[in-house]
């Protein structure tokens, strides 16, 4: 028994950054396997899905699937009910088309998955081992497969559930102000994160020895929303204050942790696996707030509801959800990283919201207008994209989408907070997520050094089963890089086009959200830097 | 039967919480059961109650609507016990088909 396939996801791993920790600096590269991996194997960007967030990309790697097809559009899912809105949250149970996972279990490939969004719960036919991510600790056990999985991990030397899962009240508290000395904490709290998952993917890798290895670090995308500036080669120049320096140390420490983790479970699935390490959307930099509520309330499109002079009122002014008069509102974003639009179309007698028959000009107009947002210095547009759910998001999923994707100009995320302006410069450059993300291969059957053409997110997916030896089924939206193979792996390995997937399911089941739960996740997508 | 029915729902309720707390390392008063109550009792946050809520309907394969459960009257109650979460169950049961 051995690994055939290793796959490695760093969530929001950029080429930006990837490439200057491998470069040959003062003392050596800070990536010196990872190249490696660059010099001997093939890399591409990889285009990450039209809105590129964690959610809707993980699951489209995931299931070679657009996010039409696979229902899964943000953290939070909501429906409006009465007047408000209910809030739920995102769970496996939401992805209507079946996995990579599934698909190699039922054909006999063993799997390991550990550390990837939305795979909790488990698939009750899960051949293999599975250890969710985004999961607080104290439902990693329910929530791991098989069941006895949990115990054999608590066997493992330094094993630290507490340490290895999300810890939803430091990154609450660490929110409220995210001072000096608080991002610092935030970057190292993600070193021994990662040396978890690193030791259960080592101890499987080698204990278990599962056809696919897979395994996700997200401290990347972590780290870059919280410490962009100090990672982003291009603002590494002129004079840096003795903090700068001492977090970039900090951040390069991580880089460098990590890229020992790689070279280790390269060795641990030994020389016959093929390797591929992607990452789920790129990074870049954002340099201003659009507040996009503000604007539609300022174009008539929405109107805010009136806060009482209270207590709880000015707590419900403090509050990350729009409070809105639903009566007077005819478009809104929910939730920032959906960096879209929702018109509210009365479909029932009573509901509020514009007759069906004015949904078209309604959009249209407000695409216009969307298009007309633009910097009074430059005449540049803010908005650079303005998409139509049916053009970016065809499929059964469609109508789970906002009826707008909007693209900025700096691919920030928008704010739905009532304040004013609606587009300020941020006081210091922020990480946010850019469209193009990273795709490499290295190992046997890999071209070497090659840089193909750009791909597509759900290319992995298909990849991962190809080099399991799979057919590729007939109704995955990605397909095989073949320029990634040598001619000879594909002459003995050809690409075959096989029978669709199975097991679609028609979505949630999902339970409802307390207040306080909405706030605890808003506030962690705060963290992340998907709020303002 | 009605009867059976329900102490089997609360037996099953009470075993998944069960479950769901063994690692938590909580100093309990008394056992698990009917008047437990999740937040003042078991120290439930509401992410853990939605977790007990997916639990649930997976042990049940179907859909049982705790939003009904957990918003009264516009707004989301305060704590539950063990017997009102089996209730819910319970009503849901009789009332719904198990997903396809």
């Amino acid at each position: 028994m051995s690994v055939r396939t290793l796959f490695i996801g760093m969530d929001g791993a950029t080429f930006t950054v990837l490439d200057d920790l491998v470069r040959p600096g003062e003392g050596g590269p800070v990536m010196p396997f990872l190249a490696r991996i660059f010099a001997e194997g093939t890399r591409c960007r990889l285009r990450s899905t039209p809105n590129p967030l964690t959610p809707p990309a993980w699951v489209s790697l995931m299931t070679g699937r657009t996010p039409g097809h696979h229902g899964v559009f943000d953290f939070i899912r909501a429906e409006e009910q009465g007047e408000d809105v209910y809030f739920t949250l995102y769970d496996s149970r939401d992805c209507r088309v079946e996995t990579i996972w599934s698909i190699a279990g039922r054909q006999q490939r063993r799997v390991a998955a550990l550390n990837f969004p939305f795979t909790a719960p488990p698939p009750k036919d899960l051949n293999g081992f599975m250890v969710p991510g985004f999961v607080p600790w104290r439902h990693l056990r329910r929530n791991s497969a098989p069941p006895d999985l949990y115990d054999r991990l608590k066997a493992i030397p330094d094993f630290n559930p507490k340490e290895l899962a999300w810890d939803f009240e430091q990154e609450k508290q660490a929110m409220e102000e995210l001072s000096s000395e608080d991002r610092e904490n935030w970057v190292r709290y993600h070193l021994p994160r990662e040396q978890q998952w690193f030791r259960i993917a080592d101890h499987l890798a080698r204990e278990e020895a599962p056809d696919l290895m897979a395994v996700m670090f997200d401290g990347v995308d972590k780290l870059q929303h919280q410490a962009w500036l100090y990672i982003d080669p291009n603002q590494q120049k002129g004079e840096l204050s003795d903090y700068h320096r001492r977090m970039r140390d900090l951040c390069l420490q991580y880089f460098r942790q990590l890229d020992g983790f790689i070279e280790r479970l390269v060795a641990a699935a030994g020389p016959q696996a093929q390797v591929f390490l992607a990452s789920d959307h790129g990074f870049t930099g954002t340099t201003e707030v659009v507040r996009i509520n503000s604007w539609l309330h300022e174009k008539g499109y929405l109107r805010w509801r009136e806060v009482p002079d209270t207590d709880q009122g000015r707590r419900r002014e403090d509050s990350m959800f729009a409070y809105l008069d639903w009566k007077n509102t005819i478009a809104y974003c929910r939730t920032p990283s959906s960096n879209g639009i929702n018109i509210r179309v009365a479909r029932q007698p009573g509901e509020t919201g514009i007759a069906p028959a004015d949904y078209e000009t309604v959009r249209t107009r407000l695409i216009r207008d969307l298009e007309a947002l633009t910097d009074p210095v430059t005449g540049e547009r803010i908005i650079t994209e303005v998409h139509r759910r049916e053009d970016v998001f065809p499929g059964e999923a469609m109508h789970d989408a906002p009826d707008l994707l909007l693209v900025l100009r700096d691919f920030g995320f928008v704010s739905i907070k009532n304040k004013l302006p609606v587009v300020e410069p941020r006081a210091q450059v922020a990480g946010t997520h850019h469209p193009d993300g990273v795709f490499l291969a290295y190992g046997p059957g890999i071209s070497k050094g090659a840089k193909i053409a750009r791909r597509k997110i759900a290319d992995v997916g298909a990849t991962l089963l190809y080099s399991l030896g799979l057919d590729v089924p007939a109704d995955l939206e990605g397909a095989v890089p073949k320029a990634m193979f040598t001619t000879e792996h594909l002459h003995e390995h050809p690409v075959v086009e096989g029978a669709p997937t199975k097991g679609a399911s028609a979505g949630s089941q999902a339970a409802g959200m307390a207040p306080e739960e909405k706030e605890q996740i808003m506030a962690q997508l705060q963290m992340l830097g998907y709020m303002e | 039967m009605d009867r059976f029915i329900e102490d089997s729902t609360l037996k099953t309720v009470c075993a998944i919480v069960e479950d769901l707390i063994q690692d938590w390392g909580l100093d309990l008063e008394a056992p698990v059961g009917a008047a437990t109550l999740l937040v003042a009792d078991l120290d439930f946050a509401s992410v853990d109650v939605i977790q007990l809520c997916v639990a649930l309907e997976q042990s049940y394969e179907r859909k049982l609507n705790f939003q009904d459960l957990l918003m009264r009257d516009g707004s989301y109650v305060s704590d539950l016990s063990l017997a009102q979460v089996a209730a819910h169950v319970e009503s849901r049961l009789q009332q719904q088909p198990r997903n396809p």
